[in-house]
């Protein structure tokens, strides 16, 4: 699951709960999913640290052969 | 002058010197005009009467020879480097002594300002004429990139501009780095290859930053090459070229256009301190959201409880009401408003008396007023 995916979930429960939609047996169920995808949002923003890499230096041999 | 040939059986036959000036008189028949290229290959030495060059067709790499007297050559004071385009006007002759074919320059102009400048503008309608420019091709960038692609130049202030500010933006970015030329001849192959190359390894969105630079440094990324690589890339791609001011031709084929690296970088990742703050005001929703939910159910729970304990008592009282009703009703009918007004009911025995031949004297009767009922005898 994409950190998209999750925050959009997430936000679509909060919204059908702010609105009252939610039956009785459906609101520990949506409650529980809503932690469970805040969890999953939170460790993607803060357990990851982004890789910056280096294309080959391919790219600029073939520029040199110009 | 005529070409003299010998007769040999029969034959005409020409020697090499008569037939390279032949060929060479013929040539000088040619009208002398401009040509453009790029300069190659310049070799000039001070114990040669000429100056040699060889003129470099940019498109499709056709050469041709050039020589110029060399004290023609100084004079017109260019320093001329290799690879510049120049204009150069003269014609074409033959080298007798070798038979080779060469352009004889009478004089050189470097490819000024005004010609760079009208050729970009025909390569600009050109290109906005097969639509390349056209605002529905604009995709928009994905909000959070998994794999971002950066072209820049290897040492560049751009390159680092860039990858600082993605990095404290969103450090979980992730960014793949192609080096590439970024100015003179080389560079226009060069970041075209990068363009395709990064495609192939999967990046979703390209960056291509330059920073800033003369309008002859910048020209690489208006050539057609570039902007049809730029124009065709896989993903979206947003061009970083030059300051505010320049507009390169890539930056009309670039999906979006940032004004500098920087900015470039702030459109390709979201702030995570945005997205933390949104996340904390959803989850702060979520425990709102599930107790205003739980609190509406007990509310509408308890209200239809109190509905079903009144249930019984409201019919009981619906009941009565209509009771008093009918009673009110049945007082409108009774006579007892009219023996008030002094009106009486006159019976014999259980009859009514409403008629003079219902009586004959001396029957007793009984006579009904408002207030109670009395005795009489007819006379």
């Amino acid at each position: 699951m994409t950190f998209e995916e999750a925050q959009q979930e997430l936000e679509q429960i909060v919204a059908r709960l702010e609105r009252g939609e939610a039956g009785v047996d459906e609101l520990t169920k949506l409650w529980e999913r809503g932690e469970e995808l805040y969890r999953i949002c939170a460790a993607k923003l803060e357990g990851v640290q982004g890789k910056i890499e280096e294309l080959g230096r391919s790219t600029r041999e073939n520029g040199d052969s110009g | 002058m005529k070409v003299e040939a010998t007769e040999v059986d029969g034959r005409k036959v020409y020697s090499v010197r008569g037939f390279n000036n032949g060929v060479s008189r013929w040539l000088n028949k040619l009208p002398t005009l401009w040509i453009e290229g790029e300069v190659t290959e310049l070799r000039r030495q001070q114990r040669w009467a000429s100056v040699f060059f060889t003129l470099k067709d940019p498109v499709d790499g056709a050469t041709l020879p050039v020589q110029m007297p060399r004290g023609q050559f100084d004079a017109l004071d260019l320093g001329l480097e290799e690879g510049e385009r120049v204009h150069v006007f003269g014609r074409a002759e033959l080298f007798e002594q070798r038979g080779e074919l060469r352009l004889k320059a009478l004089t050189i102009e470097r490819f000024g300002l005004g010609a760079h400048l009208a050729a970009l503008e025909r390569l600009k309608r050109k290109l906005a004429a097969e639509g390349l420019f056209a605002a529905e091709r604009k995709r928009t960038l994905p909000r959070y990139p998994r794999l971002i692609g950066l072209v820049t130049g290897n040492d560049a202030a751009a390159k680092r501009d860039v990858l600082t500010h993605i990095a404290q933006r969103f450090p979980p970015a992730n960014v793949l780095v192609a080096e590439t030329y970024v100015q003179g001849p080389r560079a226009p192959v060069s970041i075209a290859t990068a363009i395709g190359d990064l495609c192939r390894r999967g990046v979703d969105v390209i960056v291509l930053a330059r920073g800033g630079g003369s309008f002859e440094d910048l020209l690489p990324f208006s050539d057609e090459g570039v902007v049809r690589a730029v124009a065709g890339c896989a993903v979206p791609i947003v061009s970083a070229v030059g300051h505010e001011q320049d507009t390169p031709l890539c930056d009309l084929a670039a999906d979006v256009r940032a004004s500098t690296p920087t900015a470039a970088a702030r459109l390709v990742v979201p702030d995570i301190a945005e997205l933390r703050a949104r996340l904390v005001r959803s989850r702060d929703g979520l425990r709102r959201g599930a107790h205003r939910a739980a609190e509406l159910h007990a509310q509408r729970l308890s209200a239809l409880h109190e509905r079903l304990r009144r249930a019984p008592l409201l019919a009981l009282e619906r009941r009565r009401a209509r009771l008093d009703t009918v009673h009110a009703r049945l007082g409108g009918l009774s006579p007892a408003a009219t023996l008030e007004r002094g009106y009486a009911i006159v019976r014999r025995g259980e009859d009514v008396v409403r008629a003079v031949d219902q009586v004959a004297a001396g029957d007793a009767l009984s006579v009904r007023v408002t207030d109670g009922t009395f005795g009489a005898r007819v006379e």
